[in-house]
């Protein structure tokens, strides 16, 4: 059914902060998979609906984002850090900046893209993107979404 | 296109069962089998409940195990502290070797009451039908059993899932056990299907995702046709575990169209009700979203 990646806390680098819960690879195939993962490590961890639901929209809006526009597949690393659930989703396309995304929200007139990441950074309660490693020549982006569990 | 389903009532996705829950469920080839089973046994571990599962008699215990216990080893710990249990229906009936249909209830309450009593928040069950014919068992009794057994989850925290091959079992006896069920889920992660609900409303089932937008599309655009005359449409979302933000956009961008009715209402839960109004709902008049209890 899925692809495992290895992962567990044996893995994870001493640098990383929190607690590792979750580490995959994806592709538009495997993001109803990756959903019910994500799911599953929130409910685990105490995240309640319907802030659940609303952190697996995001983390899914992200994926999409990275699936459509960034050669598609991506990274997900999911943690847990202090009071956070933390979701960092790496990619390995041109890379893009918070810039991009528009303040205020699109009419329903107005340009169809976008809305997926403004509702993402709307209902986290922290948001980043950042540059990737450019490992593969690439810049890619880092997109950081975080919700409180209390 | 999301198929069209008739008796649209019973249908829901995996993640929406709860308690009480009695479900029915097919399959028709060996990847697709595991998809139903993974997603009931992880998340019934996340709430903290017990979960037996009785796979197909002849499946290997290892390939059981392989498919449900990804990424890596995470089931191990529920498995060494008891909480995620691989048996059989042979088993469960033991020290009696005879299949009845109240043997198998009473064990059944039997392990709901034991699981509680060992502190998990209830029992969910998934048994692949498959034992019928391993233990010789009669498939009119597993029908009587189906029908019969509402003591077993009416207020009780017992949740079930039946499993048939419909390569195992005839079309004509798929299709009775699904009747004799109260609900039936989705054979896929990530499918959509819509169906006529109650009041003539198009509801939509499963998970509204970019894959199946088209498709999500396509099915309003068909209902606001047919309702053209009527000048009013109702979208049921309730049964929906997943509403991407490029589906709720689509809905509200074709009500926004639709300037020949007066009324487009969305029966929606909290969540969804929340996540229309933050892209604009409240921009299309002829738009209603009427939050209502989710009926599962």
């Amino acid at each position: 059914m899925l692809n495992p990646e290895p992962a567990g806390q044996a893995e994870v680098p001493a640098q990383e902060p929190g607690r590792r819960l979750l580490q995959r690879r994806f592709t538009a195939r495997l993001l109803p998979q990756l959903r019910l993962l994500v799911e599953e490590c929130a409910a685990r961890e105490g995240l309640c609906e319907p802030r659940r639901g609303e952190f697996v929209l995001a983390v899914d809006e992200i994926a999409g984002n990275a699936v459509e526009h960034a050669g598609g597949s991506g990274r997900l690393v999911l943690r847990r850090v202090g009071d956070e659930l933390e979701c960092r989703i790496t990619d390995a396309g041109p890379g893009f900046s918070e810039a991009v995304i528009p303040e205020l929200l699109p009419g329903l007139d107005g340009a169809p893209k976008g809305r997926g990441l403004w509702l993402a950074r709307l209902v986290a309660d922290r948001f980043a993107v950042s540059e990737g490693t450019g490992a593969s020549g690439a810049a890619g982006a880092v997109v950081t979404v975080a919700v409180r569990l209390r | 296109m999301p198929a069209r389903d008739a008796g649209g009532g019973l249908l829901i996705p995996v993640q929406h069962l709860r308690p009480g829950d009695h479900a029915f469920v097919s399959y028709g080839n060996d990847e697709v089998r595991w998809e139903v089973v993974t997603a009931f046994v992880r998340l019934g571990l996340a709430r903290g409940e017990k979960v037996l599962v009785l796979p197909c008699p002849g499946v290997p215990e290892e390939e059981v195990l392989a498919r449900i216990d990804f990424p890596s080893r995470s089931t191990v710990p529920a498995r060494e502290r008891g909480q995620l249990v691989l048996t059989s229906m042979r088993e469960l009936i033991l020290p009696d070797t005879e299949f009845t249909a109240a043997r198998q209830l009473g064990r059944l309450r039997a392990a709901t009451d034991r699981a509680t009593a060992e502190g998990f928040a209830g029992l969910r069950a998934f048994i692949d039908m498959g034992w019928v014919s391993a233990l010789g068992a009669d498939v009119g009794v597993m029908e009587r059993r189906e029908t019969g057994a509402d003591e077993l989850f009416a207020g009780r925290p017992y949740t079930e899932i039946c499993a048939y091959d419909r390569r195992r079992f005839d079309r004509s006896v798929v299709a009775a056990m699904e009747r004799a069920h109260p609900r039936a889920v989705l054979e896929r992660l990530g499918s959509l299907r819509s169906a006529r609900g109650p009041g003539a409303a198009l509801c939509f089932i499963g998970e509204a995702d970019a894959a199946n937008q088209a498709a999500f599309v396509r099915s309003l655009e068909i209902e606001l046709a047919r309702t053209a005359a009527a000048r009013r449409l109702t979208v049921d979302l309730t049964r929906l575990h997943f509403l991407s933000v490029g589906c709720a956009v689509a809905l509200l961008t074709l009500a926004r169209g639709a300037a020949g009715h007066d009324l487009v209402e969305v029966r929606c839960d909290g969540g969804q009700r929340r996540m229309l109004r933050r892209l604009g709902a409240d921009a299309v008049p002829r738009l209603t979203p009427t939050e209502v209890v989710r009926p599962c």
